[in-house]
């Protein structure tokens, strides 16, 4: 579904990424892991297309995207929540569900009816609400809603377009332990045939959700297979809960 | 059309002297713009200030009262906005800024016009400069030659003093980066408020020098705002290089569109500010990358 | 996203009746006060709409209404069309300039979209003062206004024409809040919101900028073919920067991305221009300091401030009728 080949990227001399290549089968969830500056995001951007890799080649559905400007990247498929929330401040969370819900069905662009009024956009957004538990939010402002709600809508935001793939960038970023655990838990239910790539700092959590784990450090898979063997991995131990520590 | 050489001569030193006058407006303006992110678009009405001043000094001292009293005076006037409005406005979008200072050419240009009158003003080029001198094989007028000099020494001055001493590294560090240059303990704020008045010391300087060549009049600000902004965004806000670069091209093009398709003349540079920010929307030599 | 409150309805029912006294009861002067107000506040909605709601502070919308009117103007007089087809066909054109101007500005942020525009701006101002079709400095005249008489109305009598350019200001009022109110203005309020996210989510930015430029330039061509049908006479001037920067100052005055705050500003410039124009030729003195002292206030324009003093309350009493409430969802600082 989602295939890098031998991803590189270099801001001067400080290589991000270097020849990462991978392979997400359709359904497949794949954590990320990986210190602070092991590049995550830095992948991120280069899925999606925010940057363009120095070398190497992105392929989405068995296209090659690599050129492929964002805007078009998402509508084949391409979705991606953000580490810090990137929400419509002043509209409701049923506006901000509905902005991405007609994109995706072709109203973001039409002059003579109200995209929010249509059947198919209203129907992706109660979905949506659904599948990420936003149901009693649906007409409150952004500005009115918690953090860990706000989160839970960066997410579904990224959901609305319908996407064959969805990238998220530390969906549990910034909230509390019991909340990360609900929110794996909305995780583990959305539907089976949604390719998922997501980055995590917290371990334990990704074990949760990750059917496979991709170890990144200094832009270098170090590790890329199944969570037991992650656990047990001497070599993620030392690269990784090395930093645990501090993090 | 003349085609010998002498005339291309002439046509060059022209758009020269036109570069040099556009060179000392804008690069107070980029500066401030690159250091403070203030758009001053009042900054034409300094210049037009500045003339006023030196024609009203000229009137009492000579030509070179005017000359030195105008910056000063400007400068002065930069003190006085910099603490009523700027400072108030630094923390306030571009927009507000561009407002506020939209709001201060419609009161400067009037408060001119109640202290001068509507008529316009004319001042004498000095008798030593008032002659023709032979240059290259043309006989050009000597005040323009002062002109395009003085613009030349300002330049060098301006990059002697931002690369080679410890102000120049001060704004340096602050257009690239104002909170990171706070934090290594420069104080921004004094820096700013001397970079603005500079700025002004300078537009008030070019107006002095201007009045000699067009009258002084109450518009003389909004008509050489445009072709400033056209400098400065050309060149890329913020640099050194961006504002001779953007003054030189707007001098050339302007000086030899003019001689070589007239009708398109005023056309060609709006269209070739219209290309540079297609291609590259930052301009051609921005402060930061 | 443009919401109507109570408040909003309010003031357009007021300006509204106003207006229409006025042009039941005014002497000439009157009416022609009223009419350069209404001619105005077209174009003020039309600047709104980019500025207020896509971030795209324009200063070539002056410039617009100028293609509009020498648009009228020329095809008019010097093609022979009659005067709706010359009214469409100035429209169309200004529309299809707009389109590319925005389309090209697309990419550009901040201080340098305001002077991409300014540029643009300024290249159809000397093109028109040089070009010998326009006229040059003279301008062009004898422009004809639209014939109505088959539905009773003469427009050569100022107060029926006062009256024709209302109805055209209503209409257009309408347009703006359904294009504002449709898919394109929601996304339109994205973008300006987050662009980058927009993107992420699928969404052809540059399109959609594009699209409502272009639609600001319809109606800012409306506004062009009104205001040479008005004075029947066409100048350069017209497009020059200092008619989009008057623009820019009324939507601010008036309260950007409020639609209606900027009719209200329309008419304050208009008449404070006169007032003041009529005690002492300083009015630009006096203009520019009540502009910087709305700026400074950091209200949002008068309507701005009079939403933010009475908006609330007014709000509470209405919230059992009307569900969707609306504290100012637009900030200053585009």
């Amino acid at each position: 579904m989602l295939e890098t080949r031998k991803l590189d990227k270099s801001f001067g001399a400080v290589h991000v990424t270097r020849g990462v290549s991978f392979k997400l089968e359709r359904g497949e969830r794949r954590v990320i892991l990986g210190p602070n500056g092991a590049g995550k995001t830095t992948l991120f951007n280069l899925l999606v297309g925010e940057l363009t890799p120095d070398s190497g080649s992105v392929h989405l559905a068995g296209e090659d995207v690599t050129t492929l400007p964002v805007a078009r990247r998402a509508r084949q498929g391409l979705s991606r929540s953000y580490q810090k929330n990137t929400l419509f401040d002043g509209l409701t969370v049923e506006e901000n569900l509905g902005l991405a819900a007609a994109i995706h069905t072709g109203n973001a662009t039409r002059l003579y009816t109200d995209s929010l009024a249509r059947p198919e956009v209203r129907e992706i957004v109660a979905e949506v609400a659904e599948q990420v538990n936003l149901m009693p939010y649906l007409h409150a402002r952004v500005s009115e809603i918690s953090y860990g709600v706000r989160r839970q809508l960066e997410v579904g935001v990224a959901l609305a377009t319908r996407p064959l793939v969805l990238l998220m960038d530390e969906p549990t970023s910034g909230v509390g332990p019991e909340m990360a655990k609900g929110f794996h838990d909305l995780l583990n239910n959305l539907p089976r045939d949604l390719t998922l790539l997501i980055i995590e700092h917290d371990m334990d959590l990704a074990f949760d959700v990750a059917d496979t784990i991709t170890v990144l450090n200094y832009g270098e898979v170090v590790f890329d297979g199944l969570p037991e063997a992650a656990r047990g991995s001497k070599l993620l131990k030392d690269i990784y809960l090395g930093s645990w520590e501090d993090a | 059309m003349s085609l010998d050489l002498g005339f291309w001569t002439l046509q060059a030193l022209n758009a020269l002297q036109l570069s040099m006058l556009l060179f000392l407006l804008s690069i107070g303006l980029t500066v401030i713009f690159g250091l403070m992110h203030f758009v001053n678009l009042a900054h034409g009405a300094l210049y037009a200030l500045g003339a006023y001043f030196a024609a009203s000094a000229a009137a009492v001292g000579g030509y070179w009262a005017g000359f030195f009293l105008a910056p000063v005076a400007v400068a002065g006037v930069g003190v006085l906005l910099y603490s009523g409005l700027i400072q108030r406005m630094r923390k306030s979008g571009p927009m507000a800024q561009v407002l506020v200072t939209f709001g201060l050419i419609f009161a400067l240009l009037d408060i001119t016009r109640i202290v001068w009158g509507d008529l316009a003003l004319g001042l004498e080029v000095p008798s030593f400069l008032a002659g023709r001198v032979a240059l290259l094989g043309v006989e050009y007028p000597a005040y323009r030659l002062f002109i395009i000099a003085l613009g030349l020494a300002i330049f060098a001055a301006l990059a002697f003093v931002l690369s080679r001493t410890q102000i120049g590294a001060m704004i340096r560090a602050g257009v690239d980066n104002d909170a990171m240059a706070a934090c290594l303990g420069i104080n921004v704020e004094r820096l700013f408020f001397i970079v603005f008045c500079v700025g002004c010391a300078l537009a008030g300087l070019a107006g002095a020098v201007a009045a000699p060549l067009l009258s002084v009049t109450p518009d003389m600000g909004l008509q050489i705002l445009i072709p400033t902004l056209i400098v400065i965004v050309i060149g890329g806000l913020g640099s050194l290089k961006g504002a001779i670069a953007g003054s030189l091209i707007f001098g050339f093009v302007q000086t030899f569109g003019a001689v070589l398709a007239p009708q398109l003349a005023s056309v060609l540079i709006y269209a070739l500010l219209a290309a540079v920010l297609v291609i590259r929307p930052v301009g051609l030599f921005p402060a930061k990358g | 996203m443009f919401r109507h409150t109570p408040l909003r309805y309010a003031a357009l029912v007021l300006l509204a009746s106003a207006a229409l006294f006025q042009a039941l009861t005014a002497d000439y002067f009157g009416l022609e006060i009223l009419t350069e107000i209404v001619i105005l506040a077209m174009l003020v909605i039309a600047l709104d709409m980019v500025a207020g709601f896509g971030g795209m502070v324009s200063l070539c919308h002056g410039a617009l209404l100028g293609v509009g009117a020498y648009g009228y103007a020329i095809l008019s007089t010097k093609v022979g069309l009659t005067p709706l087809m010359a009214m469409g066909g100035a429209v169309a054109v200004t529309g299809a300039i707009a389109w590319v101007i925005g389309a090209i500005c697309a990419r550009s942020h901040g201080i340098y979209f305001i002077m991409a525009t300014l540029a643009f701006g300024q290249m159809g101002y000397s093109y028109v003062f040089e070009a010998p079709l326009f006229g040059g400095d003279d301008g062009l005249s004898g422009i004809a206004r639209l014939d109505l008489s088959f539905i009773g109305l003469d427009l050569n009598d100022g107060r029926s024409f006062a009256l024709f350019c209302l109805g055209v200001l209503a209409a257009i009022y309408g347009a703006a809040v359904l294009i504002l109110r449709s898919g394109l203005g929601r996304s339109l309020s994205g973008v300006m919101h987050n662009e980058q996210r927009m993107r992420a989510l699928g969404l052809t930015v540059w399109r959609v900028k594009a699209d409502v430029f272009g639609l600001s330039g319809l109606i800012s061509g409306l506004a062009g073919a009104m205001a040479a049908q008005h004075v029947m006479f066409v100048s350069p001037g017209l497009l020059s920067w200092t008619v989009s920067g008057e623009a820019l100052v009324v939507v601010i005055l008036g309260g950007l991305g409020t639609l209606v705050g900027p009719l209200l500003g329309a008419a304050v410039f208009v008449l404070l221009k006169h007032e003041v124009g009529a005690l002492t030729s300083y009015w630009h003195l006096v203009v520019g300091m009540i502009l910087i002292a709305v700026v400074m206030s950091r209200a949002n324009g008068i309507f701005g401030w009079i939403e933010a003093r009475f908006g609330a309350r007014i709000e509470r009493r209405a919230a059992d009728a009307v569900r969707d409430i609306d504290p100012r969802e637009v900030k200053t600082d585009a």
